[in-house]
């Protein structure tokens, strides 16, 4: 049976970390957990956390499941993996892309990341990126110089096959992403089974000129307690393409924190989640224009089943100087049942005058006229409302340029709607 | 054969078909005629088992068999087809897609093989080929962005490949021109046949012209009122439905 996760167990293991790391990273690891002691694990009574309260839910019981699916195997592509939290460099082959180990990055006296990590768009009030400033072990940094396109993908696959009983402060990865000008990479992150804590943070530092390409697969067993966040700044004319698919689990948030830094910078989020059982989960984005002439979209679709509860809080931030600010955001909510909720938050924080800015939410049943006119043409009904569920979700999982990736997630969305799009629900 | 006995129908607890008989034998095509709130719409959605319209009273026998507990999809797996008055958009759905998951889901629900994918195309090419639709359409998102005569064109075509053995068209003309209304029509007429019949649900007389019914039924306050030959349409596009209603009764 793990340990209960509590702030002072946190505080405890934050001290050991503190007394053998480098002058650098020590640094790094005060600054992170004076923060985190003053507010602690976030809950509810943080706006930020108002829907999602991690303090509550990692007090809760789970059950793991025994038979949990294997992560997806991408082809042609470069592999990070970790095993409950730990890189396995056996079952791994990204030194072939010139990756690291963090582990190794953080032990050097002097490391040249020393002044990147924690300072790519810095998020200093941040409860869940300071706790994980202040324990990260485990992760993998890479990067990409001038003018270089990576060939292959850097799968980046978490996978958690059992309660990791041995740790009781949770698991803490990080992963650092440094693109040069013109450089060009895609990274494909997958999460699968049930961690007991953990939380990932990205860091994304994208050059003038450069390009990522993000797709995330958050495919949980439903007692995972996860809490991610992707961090990123991009570059002048640089783009960050980034594609989230998530099926929630006992707590599961995804942030994504992009700072528009460069003008012409692009970012562009897809993204399609569905959830049932009693599954939470959340996306919270904040995209942070900070000077003038960028763009950045976002189209957010989820499906909720069962009594499972979604949450989107997208922010969209245009400073004073960010004129010609061109940023749009939509949340469009499928609830398949009476129970199922969805919770959606846009905020909108404008400083300067000359911008557009939209913002469209909706929330709805599946189309009972629809669903009558397959049926009627002698589509079960369980068939037929897979059908409008997938028809809704298409859109976003077309956007996945990668074939291998697409399939996987197409794959996963499948398997998703055999065990719950047939449900009974009130739609007549 | 289709056999409708004194049948009442609820939607939303009120009663809208209020001992409904009509009998349309293998082969003929009859169609049902009547002003605005008489049960027409009501009719359609009731023999295709949509949920909500309540089957208080009476049955719906279709070759021997009462239907009425039957689900939407069992109905058209035993012939019954409804050609809709608005069909649906449904966006993220190919029509080529849906009209190949129709046909395998009524072949596996009757135990019939399904067609492999050869077949499938060259059947679903030769079928659309003689409604005039484009393979452009055929790729495109079912019904999105069709014209009216387009959408019926491809409710006719959906009903060429489905093969039902009982037809009913809901207002088919609605939403067509004279050119597209004749082009549907044609259509239809081809797929006339010895063991197919039709129930043709209109409120004005100028589909009858296109597609000539064998037998006018009256429909007025929840049931047939009249019921004569295709003479009955010229009555009511003369003198109107209360005049030829009021005389009846």
């Amino acid at each position: 049976m793990a340990k209960v996760v509590s702030l002072d167990n946190l505080l405890a293991s934050v001290a050991a970390r503190r007394s053998e790391a480098a002058p650098w990273l020590g640094a790094l690891i005060d600054a992170a957990s004076e923060k985190f002691a003053h507010v602690g694990l976030p809950n509810r009574r943080i706006e930020a956390w108002r829907y999602s309260d991690l303090a509550k839910a990692l007090h809760e019981t789970v059950k793991v499941e025994s038979d949990l699916d294997a992560p997806p195997a991408l082809a042609e592509a470069c592999v990070a993996a970790f095993e409950n939290g730990v890189l396995d460099d056996s079952k791994s082959s990204y030194c072939a892309m010139g990756a690291q180990s963090l582990r190794k990055v953080l032990a050097e006296k002097d490391s040249p990341f020393a002044g990147i990590i924690g300072r790519i768009n810095p998020q200093a009030d941040h409860p869940i990126i300071n706790l994980n400033t202040a324990l990260m072990e485990e992760g993998l940094v890479l990067h990409v110089p001038k003018g270089v396109t990576l060939a292959t993908p850097l799968h980046l696959r978490f996978n958690w096959s059992g309660v990791d009983a041995a740790s009781a402060d949770g698991r803490h990865l990080r992963i650092l992403v440094v693109l040069d000008e013109d450089a060009e990479a895609t990274l494909f992150e997958s999460h699968d089974g049930a961690p007991s804590f953990a939380t990932v943070v990205t860091e994304l530092s994208l050059a003038p000129n450069s390009k990522l390409t993000h797709v995330r697969l958050e495919n949980f067993a439903a007692a995972a307690r996860q809490t991610a966040a992707t961090v990123g700044s991009v570059g002048e004319k640089a783009a960050y393409r980034g594609f989230y698919f998530s099926q929630g689990g006992h707590f599961a948030r995804h942030e994504a924190l992009m700072k528009l830094a460069g003008e012409e910078a692009d970012a562009r989020i897809d993204a399609a989640y569905m959830v049932a059982d009693k599954r939470h989960c959340d996306n919270t984005t904040v995209m942070d224009h900070a000077v003038p002439n960028t763009t950045s979209t976002q189209v957010f679709r989820g499906v909720l089943a069962g009594s499972s509860r979604g949450v989107y809080q997208g922010c969209v931030k245009v400073a004073q100087a960010a004129q010609k600010t061109d940023a749009r955001q939509l949340s469009r909510a499928m609830l398949l049942s009476h129970r199922a909720e969805i919770v959606t938050k846009p905020e909108l924080e404008i400083f300067a005058d000359d911008v557009k800015c939209s913002h469209g939410a909706t929330a709805g049943e599946l189309d009972a006229n629809a669903l009558f006119f397959l049926r009627a043409r002698g589509i079960p009904e369980a068939e037929a409302r897979a059908m409008l569920v997938e028809a809704f979700l298409i859109e976003a999982m077309d956007t996945v340029e990668n074939e291998a990736m697409r399939a996987i997630v197409i794959a996963c969305a499948h398997t998703w709607m055999l065990r719950h799009a047939g449900e009974a629900s009130h739609v007549e | 054969m289709l056999e409708i006995k004194d049948l009442h129908v609820n939607v939303f607890g009120k009663e809208i078909l209020k001992g409904l008989s009509l009998t349309v034998p293998p082969g003929e095509v009859h169609a049902i005629m009547g002003p605005n709130g008489a049960g027409k719409s009501t009719t359609s959605y009731t023999l295709a088992g949509r949920a909500g319209y309540e089957v208080t009273g009476g049955e719906i026998d279709f070759y021997g068999e009462d239907v009425t507990a039957l689900s939407p999809e069992e109905r058209a797996a035993k012939g019954i087809f409804l050609a809709f008055q608005y069909p649906m958009e449904i966006p993220g759905v190919s029509t080529m897609n849906f009209l190949k998951t129709a046909m395998n889901a009524q072949a596996k629900l009757r135990n019939e093989p399904e067609l492999d994918a050869a077949q499938f195309l060259r059947t679903v090419r030769a079928a659309a080929k003689e409604l005039n639709i484009s393979e452009d359409m055929l790729k495109r998102p079912l019904n999105v962005g069709f014209s009216g005569g387009e959408k019926k064109r491809n409710e006719t075509l959906q009903m060429a490949l489905l093969k039902p053995r009982l037809a009913i068209l809901d207002e088919m003309d609605s939403g067509l021109d004279i050119d597209a209304l004749k082009l549907v029509a044609e259509g239809v007429n081809k797929l006339r046949a010895p063991d197919r019949s039709f129930l043709v649900i209109t409120h004005y007389q100028r589909l009858l012209d296109y597609i000539v019914p064998d037998v006018i039924h009256i429909l007025s306050g929840g049931k047939i009122v009249m019921s004569g030959d295709k003479s009955l349409a010229l009555q009511l596009e003369e003198n109107g439905y209360d005049a030829v209603i009021n005389k009846a009764a």
